[in-house]
């Protein structure tokens, strides 16, 4: 089976994308303040008006030379009345496809005897409010291909300004000139 | 070396006709449903289309994959719905599961039991006991348009005796959606 450095590779050079780029690890993430009450979250296509600790991104794609695997997805839920606790659903879309389709990761919150990883440690047992899943598959988001994901919480607990993210990490490239200009 | 579960599902779906599968979206993928009455014996994933999110994610397709989907099973869980709405749940909670599944005609895991705390020796929880049995070998794979379900009977862990009780379970491993590799 290849791994995320294999993968990466595999699917760059099929689509063309020969430049070797820097090698590193890639963390990107987005924040939706919510409204109360709001059970549905569209990550990744409104980036007006955060802060770089909201978003670290303007866009929702990677530059030219850039490409990441998604391996491992953390949502954190930064609320005093709600939690990731109850029953999620969280969608994926890179380019028109579809690579996460209706998962719930709720079942990786806390510490329930519940979760997909054999090794795992909840965080916030009594308030739920961040988790993390690592996926079985890497999927490659390619250089300027929009992205994005939504999800839907099944309480609807949110109140007002809590903010919900996303969090993207894995093995990635970044730009690198490879000489000077 | 074992085979991986992309090299299983390539090959169980080769021997099944089914050789687009490989030119598929991988995915990680899980499917679950919840059954909010109390009872001795659950049906789980059949008639699961007439119910809605949360308490299962199948959706309108029902208990089939559609054309070129499937699941591998790696892992089934098992949970309790706190309430009637489905909206939170908990483990198993010092109850067990006895189970089956079914795919197609075929029973392909039969009286499997899923015991409370039953998998301490690799799982790590903090200090809960686990509500999930890991399949051994590579899992076991749900093609594309065949029909499955999980009958699921719970008992108490101490007294082995059957319990009624809310009942939800979760199918999770690796998967493939549908991907056309053309313009439509």
């Amino acid at each position: 089976m290849a791994n995320q450095v294999q993968k990466l590779s595999y699917v760059d050079a099929k689509l063309g994308v020969g430049l070797p780029g820097q090698q590193t690890t890639r963390v990107i993430y987005d924040s939706v303040n919510a409204t109360a009450g709001q059970q549905f979250y569209e990550f990744f296509t409104n980036f007006a008006g955060k802060t770089e600790f909201q978003t670290n991104l303007t866009t929702n794609k990677l530059d030219s030379a850039e490409s990441m695997v998604i391996k491992s997805i953390q949502i954190i839920m930064n609320s005093a009345t709600s939690n990731l606790a109850d029953h999620l659903n969280l969608n994926i879309q890179v380019g028109n496809q579809t690579v996460i389709k209706d998962f719930d990761p709720s079942f990786n919150a806390t510490s329930r005897g519940l979760a997909f990883d054999r090794l795992h440690s909840g965080v916030g047992v009594n308030a739920p409010t961040n988790l993390e899943l690592r996926l079985l598959t890497d999927i490659v988001i390619p250089p300027q291909v929009n992205f994005k994901a939504t999800l839907q919480v099944s309480n609807a607990l949110v109140a007002v300004n809590d903010d919900i993210t996303i969090v993207l990490k894995g093995y990635g490239r970044i730009f690198s000139a490879g000489n000077s200009f | 070396m074992g085979m991986s579960a992309q090299d299983k599902m390539i090959t169980v779906a080769n021997r099944l006709g089914l050789t687009s599968l490989k030119d598929m979206q991988g995915t990680t993928r899980m499917v679950y449903d919840s059954q909010t009455t109390a009872a001795l014996t659950h049906t789980f994933f059949k008639g699961a289309a007439q119910r809605a999110f949360p308490l299962t994610n199948i959706g309108a397709n029902g208990n089939q994959f559609q054309v070129d989907e499937a699941l591998l099973v790696e892992k089934i869980g098992f949970f309790i719905p706190s309430a009637a709405d489905g909206i939170a749940y908990g483990g198993l909670n010092g109850f067990s599961v006895k189970f089956d599944v079914f795919i197609g005609n075929k029973c392909v895991l039969k009286d499997a039991t899923c015991e409370f705390a039953g998998e301490q020796a690799f799982y790590n929880d903090g200090n809960v006991g686990s509500s999930v049995i890991d399949l051994e070998g590579v899992g076991i794979l749900i093609p594309p348009q065949v029909e499955y379900y999980v009958v699921a009977k719970p008992f108490d862990g101490v007294g082995r005796v059957a319990s009624s009780q809310r009942l939800g379970c979760y199918l999770f491993g690796t998967g493939a959606l549908l991907n056309f590799n053309t313009t439509i």
